[in-house]
């Protein structure tokens, strides 16, 4: 092919090349998907499969899959695979080739010469180089996968010559911390399959622009794959260290569910560290309830407190308000105030509300302050969505001559529902699980020994505001400033039954709970709006 | 059979009819006679967006219980005209209208003009189908109901004033008269959304209809939708005219020549260039342009 532009119609489908490509895919897909279980401790990395150590394993398949890549790559240079590459891999492939040569041209000369910009500064600029210019100047057969497979095959090769093992233990010089090699490796291992699956990827399609879509797409698949692999590692650590503490004394049918007015009880589920006070001397299982408690009446009062504000708002701004500067500054304003920190907000709160509201910390402030966190979010979101609902509803409801507050009131807010509840739910995770404000304006004693008992406290009074509510204004417990109380308190009042920090991990687990609950509940009523409005 | 236009050379316009009298001819419009009484009146209207000029001082009569069509290319100001008949414009902040249009005897840009009632006996047609995101039952009564003729719901069955059977007539008249009832009376609480173009549409007169106007107006209502679903409008605007006003405006001169009764053809600029019995217009128009509109050489 002497002109570059010129490709044929049919891209280059190569049999052999499949047949070779498909299998290191395969094979890098298990490498990574084992690091990941390694990692986790899913596998434990000592075992022995096959003969070898798991770590070991890894090598060999990193040795594997170099071979495969290289072996693809220079046949297709010589001319048994018919593909179609490019002439060049391009310069950003270079870069990231002569970063990582760099790297191990570092690595390898501090490790057997000697930690001098002498020794190491030369070597590494001279294999990144070498790795830039393997990458770019041959064409783009040679260009993506040799520079990949010898990184692959450096790696392999020390692991399986035993170099770096389990016992391997990496100590910087910058950071207290150490780096086991059980760690460590399957880390490493985990990035090289990266590498291998995008050259044995962009070889399957034979090179090319074709090569080129599938290399990005498996590199993508991999990076949503690692994301999602994060967020399972969290959720799967709280759950894993609170789990215990959540199932103390917990039973099936131990407990009993109480029909109101009618005498009647019938076994039900029973979990006591939910269902418990925290502090009383006489309870068994201590357990988080008031933290609960709460932690809903906080929520419940931001959002009553939030939503009509920031919907009326919004409604004022897109219905009513000329559309110019007046708008644009408000809508700086708002952002501005939604990225404010909360600690902001509660010093506010407690220099402001507190000696103005209940002199002293209470639960009302804590609603208060926390409805002033999320009103932005409220206002920006319901904006948007009462933006997006199209004009012709307004239209049309103009010419039946209904009035603009009734379009809005049955049409406008309606359809704009989904969007708003979209935001109350993103807002409702921020507020819930914040501690910064609450220490300052809502905290109380950190292990109650009762719940606050909100609905049972209304009472009428005969001086303004002629109802008062006693429990709103003494200040209560809630999930995550019960967390840092127990994580700083250092000694947990039953230390016979709970730990601090399994009291802790505990907490966590519940305060995640209730956190998804209110996000299912949010999920749940925008479904409804949306099936009502027909959007999906 | 009578004609005029209204271009240049408007006061050469020729006057065949009886009854012609010196102020016939000093006020342009007063010499196309037509059946029936004058619906609506618009005087020496002229409207603005900004600077810009979109209407140039129309004058027209539209007789009631017909069908008059509004034609011309695109941009000539015909749409613009027909909002200007509810005051939807008053709708766009840009847009400042002068002039006077009656309706029943009435200026409606008088001042202290009530546009609910203006609008709930003017009613208007979209030209996308616009329906609600509400039921089909939802959608006809939304009018009616907002309006306070219809209540509904827990509050008024305790007071003893629940229309829930009146207003079950209604939607079954509305949705009859706009010939829909046949395809819709075994879901009319789905969502109007899952409706078809065609259906929606219909569902947009009903809606209209349900607030009992005395005048429609439409804007191109079938330039979105396929022949079949055209045609049923076509049909369906043809048996409205007998009861109501109807005010048309589109782009399809064929649409414009089978439906209506009169026809007014408004050029570049927003200048109304003849106004006249739909017959007249599409075989013997007065106006050369209008001649060339119409047979394609322009436009």
């Amino acid at each position: 092919m002497s002109n570059a532009t010129e490709t044929e119609l049919r891209a280059g489908h190569s049999t052999l090349g499949r047949q070779v490509a498909l299998p290191v895919l395969g094979l890098a897909f298990l490498t990574f998907l084992a690091t990941w279980a390694t990692t986790f401790q899913w596998i434990d990395e000592t075992r022995t499969v096959l003969g070898m150590t798991v770590l070991t394993l890894f090598g060999v398949a990193l040795l594997l899959m170099a071979a495969g890549v290289a072996g693809i790559g220079v046949l297709s240079r010589f001319g048994f695979l018919d593909t179609t590459p490019s002439p060049t891999a391009g310069l950003p492939v270079g870069i990231v080739f002569g970063t990582l040569w760099a790297f191990i041209g570092m690595a390898v000369s501090l490790q057997y010469i000697g930690n001098t910009i002498v020794y190491w500064g030369p070597i590494a600029f001279v294999l990144g180089a070498v790795g830039l210019l393997t990458a770019t100047l041959p064409r783009e057969d040679i260009g993506s996968t040799v520079p990949s497979a010898v990184l692959l095959a450096v790696l392999g090769g020390l692991i399986v010559a035993g170099v770096l093992d389990a016992t391997w233990v990496y100590e910087a010089e910058w950071t207290g911390a150490i780096f086991p090699g059980s760690e460590l490796i399957p880390l490493l291992v985990s990035v090289a399959t990266l590498l291998g699956v995008w050259s044995a990827g962009k070889a399957k399609e034979g090179f090319g622009a074709q090569g080129r879509e599938v290399g990005a797409f498996y590199i993508i698949g991999t990076v949503v794959f690692s994301m999602l692999s994060v967020l399972a590692l969290l959720i799967w650590f709280i759950v894993k260290n609170g789990l215990d503490t959540f199932l103390t004394g917990a039973s099936l049918t131990g407990g009993h569910l109480n029909v109101p007015f009618a005498s009647i009880s019938f076994p039900f589920i029973e979990v006591p560290f939910v269902t418990n006070v925290t502090g009383s001397l006489f309870v068994e299982t201590p357990g988080v309830m008031p933290a609960v408690v709460g932690t809903l009446w906080l929520v419940f009062g931001a959002v009553l407190f939030a939503v009509p504000l920031g919907v009326g708002a919004a409604v004022f701004l897109t219905e009513y308000a000329d559309q110019g500067r007046f708008t644009q500054v408000v809508e700086v304003a708002t952002n501005g105030l939604w990225s404010t920190p909360s600690i902001v907000f509660g010093l506010f709160g407690l220099a402001f509300l507190v000696p103005r509201i209940s002199g002293g910390n209470s639960i009302f402030v804590g609603q208060l302050v926390l409805g002033f966190m999320l009103l932005p979010l409220v206002l920006i979101t319901s904006w948007e969505s009462i933006k997006a609902v199209p004009d012709e509803y307004r239209d049309a409801s103009a010419a039946l001559g209904v009035s603009k507050w009734q379009t809005i009131r049955s049409v406008v807010i309606p359809a704009a529902m989904p969007g708003t509840i979209t935001g109350v739910i993103l807002g409702v995770g921020r507020i819930a699980g914040e501690t910064a404000p609450l220490l300052l304006v809502f905290g109380g004693a950190p292990y109650p020994s009762k719940s606050p008992n909100v609905v049972g406290q209304f009472s009428f009074s005969t001086e303004p505001p002629f109802i008062t509510n006693q429990a709103l204004l003494e200040p209560a417990s809630a999930l995550p400033y019960q967390l840092y109380a127990t994580i700083t308190a250092g000694v947990f009042p039953r230390p016979e039954i709970y730990s601090n920090q399994e009291f802790g991990w505990g907490t966590a687990l519940v305060l995640l709970l209730v956190v998804l609950g209110l996000y299912a509940i949010g999920v749940a009523s925008r479904l409804y709006f949306r099936r009502k409005l027909h959007y999906e | 059979m009578s004609s005029n236009t209204v271009d240049t050379d408007q006061m050469d316009s020729q006057l065949t009819t009886s009854g012609e009298t010196a102020e016939d001819i000093e006020d342009a419009w007063s010499d196309y006679q037509f059946q029936g009484e004058a619906k609506l009146s618009v005087e020496d209207l002229d409207v603005y967006y900004g600077d810009e000029q979109a209407i140039q001082s129309v004058s027209m009569n539209i007789p009631e219980e017909s069908v008059t069509a509004l034609i011309g290319p695109s941009g000539c100001g015909k749409s613009t005209f027909l909002r200007c008949l509810n005051r939807m414009n008053d709708r766009i902040s840009s847009a400042r209208v002068e002039g006077s249009v009656e309706f029943d005897g009435e200026n409606i840009y008088g001042g202290r003009t009530n546009l609910v009632e203006l609008r709930k006996r003017i009613g208007m047609v979209f030209q996308a189908p616009n329906p609600f995101p509400k039921s089909i039952k939802d959608n006809i009564s939304y009018g009616p109901r907002k309006h306070g003729d219809l209540e509904t719901g827990l509050l008024p069955s305790l007071l003893g004033r629940d229309d829930t059977a009146e207003e079950m007539d209604l939607v079954e008249r509305c949705l009859k008269q706009a010939a829909l009832w046949d395809e819709v009376n075994d879901r009319l609480d789905d969502n109007a959304l899952g409706l078809s173009g065609g259906q929606q549409q219909r569902l947009c007169i009903a809606r209209c209809l349900a607030v009992d106007p005395d005048v429609i107006l439409m804007d191109e209502p079938a330039s979105a939708l396929d022949p079949i679903a055209t045609a049923k409008i076509e049909d369906l605007i043809e048996q409205l005219a007998e009861e109501y006003t109807v005010v048309v405006v589109t782009h399809n001169m064929q649409q414009a020549a089978r439906i209506s009764d009169q026809t007014a053809v408004f050029l570049t600029g927003g200048e109304l260039v003849e106004y006249d019995d739909t017959e007249k217009i599409f075989e013997n128009p007065e106006s050369q342009r209008v001649d060339d509109y119409i047979t394609g050489k322009f436009g």
